[in-house]
């Protein structure tokens, strides 16, 4: 499965547009993650719990993306974008999206 | 693979093809039907979830990483971190403790007593019951590994 940024995938024609495929989950670390994150925060520099939970929800919304494009028999998506939201202080929300098509070999 | 290495049954082959999403059509719908009641079978399909997303985020470490791993080896850090969360543990449950037998001999009517109660055991059961389901489900969530 290519999963590109751009509207176009080099050296492939799109053959056909199936639709817009999207991907999002909610994830939060456990209470004790959160406030060792809450300490890191006084004192500056890289939160490592909130960096991992990010990449976590990144993850797992972008196979959900992937996932719904191969039920649709894609073989590639998009014009990918990603959004992300604040569900509350220890939670984030993370969406994928973009468009499932067809490709075949340019002529 | 390993010439040690047993050769992968039918259903792990079979596994792997659906966690790449190489299975189609009603070799899909089957193998969906079979995961509803083989629980081995979910879980090797976890599994390999989990080596897929592992590989994908796979990233060449930053200086600062090895930093951080030698900090968290030395038995300063983690004596000094281990006894801190000790004490904020411990301390809170002695703090649970106390405000209970606080309520529990106060001069408050019964009513009141059992609805603090209620709301006390109410809490510990919402929270031992998620925490179950979290623990059930931990070994099949394949993105908890990711680091960055």
């Amino acid at each position: 499965m290519i999963v590109v940024t751009t509207d176009l995938v080099p050296g492939r024609e799109i053959t056909e547009t199936i639709g817009l495929v999207r991907g999002n989950t909610v994830r939060s670390r456990h209470l004790m993650r959160t406030i060792a994150a809450g300490f890191r925060q006084l004192v500056g520099g890289e939160v490592d719990e909130y960096t991992k939970l990010l990449a976590e929800t990144r993850e797992q919304a972008l196979d959900r993306m992937v996932a719904e494009a191969r039920a649709h028999g894609a073989d590639a998506v998009v014009g990918v974008r990603f959004a992300t939201s604040e569900i509350s202080s220890a939670a984030g929300e993370f969406l994928v999206y973009g468009t499932a098509v067809k490709l075949a070999p340019k002529r | 693979m390993s010439a040690e290495e047993p050769e992968p049954s039918a259903d792990q082959l079979l596994a792997m093809a659906y966690a790449d999403g190489e299975l189609d059509g009603a070799t899909r719908r089957e193998f969906e039907t079979r995961l509803g009641r083989e629980p081995a079978l979910v879980r090797a399909v976890a599994e390999h979830q989990r080596i897929a997303v592992l590989a994908r985020s796979a990233a060449g470490p930053e200086p600062a990483d090895f930093e951080w791993k030698r900090l968290a080896a030395e038995p300063l850090q983690r004596g000094g971190l281990g006894l801190g969360w000790t004490l904020l543990v411990a301390g809170f449950l002695a703090l649970c403790a106390w405000s209970g037998w606080q309520v529990a001999t106060s001069d408050l009517e019964l009513a009141p007593k059992l609805a603090l109660a209620a709301v006390g055991l109410g809490v510990l059961l919402i929270g031992g019951f998620t925490l179950r389901a979290r623990l059930r489900t931990l070994h099949l969530d394949p993105y908890r590994d990711i680091q960055r």
